[in-house]
């Protein structure tokens, strides 16, 4: 079954690359390596298999594969440009480590299951979080970390283990529907670090790379919050339970983060907590959408879930390729990038349309139907006004991009490509000259692929709305293809009813 | 009620107790591992052999990263601010609770002794994770609130199947890694306890914030 051959190819770089630890080059470059096998092993996944495994089933969707093709992209641009930045070399390891983990996560049938893997694959994350020289802070930053993995998880697992059996013989008023769904919606925000548990998500942002943000706040959580969206269109919206308290709940998180994340990233002073603030104000889009509590918003909202991760992405990469150039991440120091580096100019624009967007295109159309379909009135039109709210801060960055530098020590020629005369009687050594005067270019580079990425999925390409708009992973043989790969005993155990499509 | 099952969950509690509130890091991991091994044996029916071997391989494998991690003579953690007695006291609490809403408004597919043990759990683990303030202690109420919930669910929804089993062994040994691997990076910066840092930690694992000099 191909996804379990895309979940061996995960793994496996990852053991691959954890067992060479001691020799950090030959774990970057095999971590690397890994994530280019895991694009073309996402890419070559089945979309209509079913696998049955000790009871359990894994079952593959185009929007599975769509999205750990995309994820994969991703974190293959993010390594490479970590690397070009010099920042740590873990980062590929950890990233194909989720990637794994997000595999199982989409693939897997039945939400109780899911949910304990998407908790493993958060805590893959604390890895990144160790720091040299600096153990104490950064293990501090990580078990902060475990701590909200951890009870997001436990929440998640309560939430998932209430539906998942025979509900048909009620014994009380059942106030516990609401606060299921509200578990699992809190569960998907505390891993978003979505406003108010963004404490130690903004902890975060002080010890990691800029180019493992995404992978830890909006690539590992977006896969527990597409179980999260299809567990409640299956579980909470077809019942004629009044969850108002709940729903008003998860909908004050929304808003919060929507609008307070965008303040919060445009008074901030350095691009990795602008970065991360950027992250929560787009997931809380995401939160939006499990408040809508209608069919109809399953299909925006994984459209908007693909867009946001690899927008992100393109936005971290960003940041990457700034830290690269210039050497500081201090907005007041950063006079005059855009002058200085026309390549960072343009994959800021692409980033900056790619995140916010414009009427037709793709994802903002998607987030525009989240926030009519779970607000209504004034409401929807001030929440609506407050996804906008990002261009605040991208113009507040334009504008010191734009202004004459104050203070320039770089060559003004730094952004372009420089080849040393080649040598060769020390090929490595002309490599590694030619590596180290390229870094800024090479980041810069590829936070330009990942905007062009980033901005083709949001107008829809790959084939996005449609593979969101399909069914979440089943049993069911829809005849167009579908393959189990082994009988479904009939008298094996039951799976639950949220397995089914909504 | 099984009598068999009753000493398992009663191990369960009392391991998780002296878990929570000793000072000896060891004896707290030992204690741990003895719960995290009990956890998955309440459960009716118990588990299939392949399915318990899973579990108990990764309740041993977490005990033994965290043993790895406080190597050492006399190693503290900070233990329970209340006392065990009063630990004791609120696990009973907790455990009645649980034994007396099991199902939570719905019938239930496994035992009440699994909802009593894992309401249990899940309350002691509420100081370690919200109060503690050393790595270990956090990362050891953290396995006692994953251990509370996996017997809520077990309760709930009955044993689960080995293909969930294998996946919770994962989570748990996942789990016991991270939490070994904080607790040894911790120890490592000063030889020291496991105490969490006071201060916000900043710009550790960014590039210099600062221009060059020169050109490279």
């Amino acid at each position: 079954m191909s996804l379990i051959v895309f979940t061996i190819v995960a793994f496996g770089f990852a053991g691959l690359s954890v067992a060479l630890r001691t020799r950090a080059r030959a774990a970057a470059a095999i971590g690397c390596l890994g994530l280019v096998a895991t694009s073309l092993a996402a890419i070559l996944i089945d979309p209509a298999q079913v696998v049955i495994i000790a009871g359990g089933a894994l079952a593959t969707t185009a929007y599975l594969r769509l999205f750990l093709a995309l994820g994969s992209l991703v974190g293959l641009g993010l390594a490479v440009a970590g690397l070009a930045g010099g920042t740590r070399r873990d980062a590929p390891t950890v990233t194909l480590a989720i990637l794994g983990s997000c595999g199982l996560v989409l693939g897997l049938v039945d939400a109780r299951a899911a949910v304990l893997v998407a908790t493993a694959g958060g805590l893959f994350g604390v890895i990144l979080t160790l720091v040299p020289k600096g153990g104490r802070v950064g293990a501090t930053a990580g078990i902060r970390e475990t701590r909200a993995v951890v009870v997001a998880g436990a929440l998640a697992i309560a939430a998932t283990a209430w539906f998942g059996r025979d509900l048909s013989r009620l014994a009380a008023q059942p106030a516990v529907f609401g606060l299921a769904y509200l578990a699992f919606a809190v569960a998907v925000s505390i891993r978003f670090g979505a406003i108010p548990f963004h404490i130690w998500a903004a902890r975060l942002a002080d010890v990691v790379p800029e180019t493992t943000l995404p992978i830890l706040t909006a690539l590992a959580p977006a896969s527990l919050a597409v179980v999260a969206l299809a567990w409640t269109d299956a579980s909470v919206t077809p019942l004629l339970v009044d969850l108002g308290a709940a729903r008003a709940i998860v909908l004050a998180i929304a808003i919060a983060s929507i609008i307070l994340a965008a303040v919060a990233a445009f008074v901030q002073d350095d691009i990795e907590h602008v970065l991360g603030y950027s992250i929560v104000g787009d997931a809380g889009v995401v939160i939006l959408a499990l408040a809508a509590l209608d069919p109809e918003a399953w299909a925006p909202a994984r459209i908007w879930i693909l867009a946001f991760v690899v927008a992100r992405g393109a936005f971290a990469a960003w940041t990457a390729g700034v830290r690269a150039g210039f050497w500081t991440g201090r907005v007041a120091d950063l006079r005059g990038w855009a002058r200085r580096s026309p390549i960072l100019a343009a994959a800021f624009i692409l980033v900056v349309v790619a995140g916010v967007g414009f009427p037709g295109l793709v994802a903002f159309d998607a987030r525009r139907s989240i926030v009519d379909l779970a607000l209504d009135g004034t409401l929807a039109t001030i929440v609506l006004l407050g996804t906008l709210a990002p261009l605040a801060y991208y113009g507040r960055l334009m504008a010191i991009g734009l202004a004459p530098a104050d203070h320039v020590l770089e060559p003004i020629e730094a952004w372009r490509p420089r080849m040393a005369p080649y040598d060769r009687r020390a090929k490595r050594r002309w490599l590694r000259t030619t590596w180290d005067a390229n870094r800024a270019f090479s980041t810069a580079s590829v936070a330009l692929l990942l905007g062009l990425l980033a901005l083709a999925t949001s107008a829809g390409a790959f084939g996005g709305p449609a593979a969101a708009a399909g069914l979440p992973p089943g049993l069911e043989v829809p005849g167009d293809g579908t393959e189990i790969t082994e009988p479904i005993p009939s008298d094996g155990p039951s799976l639950p009813s949220e397995s089914v499509a909504p | 009620m099984n009598p068999a099952l009753a000493g398992v969950a009663l191990a369960v509690v009392v391991g998780a107790v002296v878990a929570g509130s000793t000072r000896n890091a060891r004896t707290a991991i030992f204690c741990l591992v003895i719960t995290m091994i009990g956890v998955p044996i309440v459960a009716d029916p118990t588990p299939a052999p392949l399915s318990l071997a899973a579990r108990l391989v990764a309740a041993l494998l977490a005990g033994y990263l965290l043993w790895i991690a406080t190597r050492g003579h006399r190693v503290r953690t900070g233990g329970s601010l209340v006392g065990w007695p009063t630990d004791a006291f609120l696990a009973a609490a907790a455990a009645v609770v649980g034994f007396g809403s099991q199902g939570l408004g719905a019938p239930a597919a496994g035992p009440p002794l699994a909802a009593a043990v894992g309401f249990a759990l899940a309350a002691l683990a509420v100081l370690p994770i919200v109060t503690g303030r050393d790595v270990l202690r956090i990362g050891l109420g953290l396995c006692l609130l994953l251990g509370g919930v996996l017997l809520v669910r077990t309760s709930l929804g009955g044993t689960p199947d080995g293909f969930e089993q294998l996946l919770t062994a994962g989570l748990v040994a996942t789990l016991g890694g991270a939490v070994a691997i904080l607790a040894i990076a911790v120890r490592a910066d000063d030889g020291a306890g496991f105490e969490v840092s006071p201060g916000a930690p900043r710009g550790s694992s960014h590039g210099p914030d600062a221009h060059r000099v020169g050109p490279p």
